[in-house]
């Protein structure tokens, strides 16, 4: 599957990748009147870290065996076998936080703003390409697919595939 | 079909039989499934629901998931796996040299696989019971069945439970127990406006992985809101009148109004239908790092089995979710001829009372250890009221308590699992915004750069 890989050493912390993540969660999608009326509410599901020059943008990893699945008492959070995507289904979930308990990279949110929910990264899947790694001025965030061996990368540019 | 007498002596040999329908028995069902697609494949439940999520079972009471969704399977999932599932049937023995199970209606189940996921069942302690005013005369000290005590472990409870309440206009609940289930009922309780008395025989709400720092500031949180917690107490005397529970005396003799009382001091495995000597048990079955049993062709998963805690290097009853859904993966593979290891685990817990979230996790009161180097690194916040503590064996992280901030608990969790050596980073890991980029260079990488990279 196609993943969002971390180019760490290209972050330069601007937090674009946070603020646009933001926006395609909002219910508008505009940048404007998210920032003005709705941005309170909504969580970025990618997390900057930063400490001096050092930064880098994570976000859920979609991992192969997922411990927030395997953990979901609820069965909020899926693993779609066909794409790989991983995503909690709000509806379902009970706001446990098990996720949060066993996530190793940490990424998972508890978002507070209506009733209790797990926040996390969809990869944006109604996109093409996610927004952060759009929007990211300095591709530290790449789209790819990596084979098997981890070697041969599948680079994109401009937003298609070769 | 056939019909219930024809039933009683099938011959008909069935490949896998799972005994049990929750989170253990159902992962086994699909990991079962991942190498076998054809062979048959029962489960037999001694309840009277198709799945439904343990753990839920508090959130429905509290009103946060509803019936219709309680299910952690969708309905399908029975069909679409292929999967004869027998409700209210309940094992009364099996004998592992003719391999075939009976249930308690005397049916008899053959098998060439089974899988004990039975659970734990409740822990009913004695207590002396004195009748007050009864009316009619009729109820006898012997008749155990007195309204407004209930255990909360399955789903029938929970509804039970609900409907009493709402029928009697409860507003106060006593909670017997303050573990694991007492707090995660209390955690609903509350929710739902109600006021609550906690019992707890050790010095602290959640002995087993809180210390006194954070069971302080969950207990000063449920006392501010007009509830109560009795430590280094327990119920000694029940008052029942009219065949309803109408108080209760503490061990240090004060006595307490209550209509509603939970009894949750614990759960243990569930393991009446196995015949002592047949299979290997301690406190619960006892399984190798393959979740096989004693017995050849039995395995054993979740919460009735003692799995590897990689912290204590023994076996041991860890009963949570996740650990339950692991093992039953792994049990299933094996069963189905697979070679898959189960890596062990260890206790973790994640509750929130009155809007303060808590999560602890591994070996979080050890002081000291013969032979090993334990530190215990602190972070006390009065002002956000949040508290952390890292426990370290040895420079790696054993346990861990979080109250009030759990944001990314998960990667401590990490740090356990992956024994990672954490001496270059000592002094920021108990922080309160410890994150990634803390971490010991190589094992950031590894997290950073994506999977394959080896620490």
């Amino acid at each position: 599957m196609k993943k969002i890989y971390i180019q760490e050493e290209y972050c330069i912390g601007c937090r674009l990748c946070e603020i646009y993540c933001q926006v395609q969660h909002s219910k508008s999608k505009k940048i404007i009147k998210a920032f003005k009326e709705e941005i309170t509410d909504i969580l970025p599901r990618v997390l900057v870290e930063e400490i001096g020059y050092n930064s880098f943008a994570i976000q859920c990893r979609h991992c192969t065996d997922a411990p927030c699945v395997e953990a979901c008492i609820s069965g909020a959070m899926k693993k779609n076998k066909n794409t790989g995507v991983v995503t909690c289904d709000e509806d379902r979930c009970v706001g446990c936080w098990s996720c949060i308990m066993v996530c190793p990279y940490g990424v998972i949110k508890r978002d507070l703003s209506s009733r209790r929910i797990a926040s996390k990264c969809d990869l944006c899947v109604d996109e093409d390409i996610p927004v952060c790694v759009k929007n990211c001025p300095n591709e530290a965030l790449k789209f790819i697919e990596k084979d098997e061996n981890k070697e041969n990368l599948v680079r994109i540019k401009n937003g298609n595939q070769k | 079909m056939v019909t219930k007498n024809n039933l009683k002596r099938t011959n008909e040999m069935i490949d896998y039989i799972i005994i049990g329908n929750s989170a253990a028995g159902l992962a086994a069902a699909e990991g079962i499934r991942e190498l076998d697609k054809r062979g048959k494949v029962m489960i037999l439940s001694e309840e009277d629901f198709l799945n439904y999520s343990k753990p839920l079972i508090t959130y429905l009471l509290e009103g946060v998931v509803s019936l219709d969704k309680i299910y952690f399977k969708d309905k399908k999932f029975y069909r679409d796996n292929n999967i004869d599932i027998k409700l209210n049937t309940r094992v009364k023995s099996i004998d592992i040299d003719k391999m075939f199970a009976i249930s308690t209606d005397s049916n008899e189940y053959k098998f060439r696989k089974l899988l004990i996921a039975s659970g734990g069942r409740p822990i009913i302690p004695e207590v002396k019971v004195v009748y007050e005013n009864t009316y009619d005369g009729s109820q006898s000290e012997n008749d155990k069945n007195i309204e407004g005590i209930f255990t909360l472990t399955t789903l029938k409870d929970s509804i039970n439970i609900k409907t009493y309440i709402e029928k009697n206009k409860i507003k106060k609940v006593s909670i017997l127990g303050g573990g694991l289930i007492g707090l995660k009922s209390a955690e609903a309780f509350l929710g739902i406006g109600m006021s609550i008395n906690i019992i707890e025989l050790a010095d602290r709400i959640l002995a087993a992985t809180f210390d006194r720092q954070a069971s302080g500031i969950i207990e000063k949180r449920i006392k501010s809101k007009g509830s109560n917690i009795y430590k280094n107490n327990t119920i000694e005397e029940i008052y029942v009148t009219d065949g309803k529970i109408s108080g209760y005396r503490l061990k240090n003799g004060r006595k307490i109004e209550c209509r509603l009382l939970i009894v949750a001091i614990g759960v243990i495995p569930n393991i009446n239908f196995i015949n002592s000597g047949a299979l290997k048990i301690n406190r619960g079955v006892v399984v190798d790092d393959y979740m096989r049993t004693s017995a050849k062709n039995i395995y054993a998963a979740g919460d009735v089995a003692e799995g590897l805690d990689i912290l204590l290097g023994e076996n041991r009853n860890i009963a949570i979710w996740p650990l339950a859904v692991r093992q039953g993966v792994v049990s299933g593979i094996n069963m189905a001829g697979g070679n898959k290891k189960y890596n062990g685990g260890f206790f973790m817990n994640s509750v929130e009372i009155l809007q303060i979230p808590t999560i602890s996790m591994g070996l979080t009161n050890i002081v000291e250890e013969r032979g090993k180097n334990i530190e215990v690194l602190k972070d006390f916040n009065p002002k956000k009221n949040t508290y952390k503590k890292v426990v370290i064996r040895d420079n790696r992280v054993i346990g861990v308590i979080m109250v009030g901030n759990i944001e990314r608990a998960g990667i401590y969790a990490g740090l356990i699992r992956n024994e990672i050596d954490i001496s270059s980073v000592k002094d920021n890991i108990s922080r309160e915004d410890f994150g990634i980029i803390n971490l010991p260079v190589n094992y950031k990488k590894h997290l950073v750069i994506g999977e394959g990279i080896e620490v």
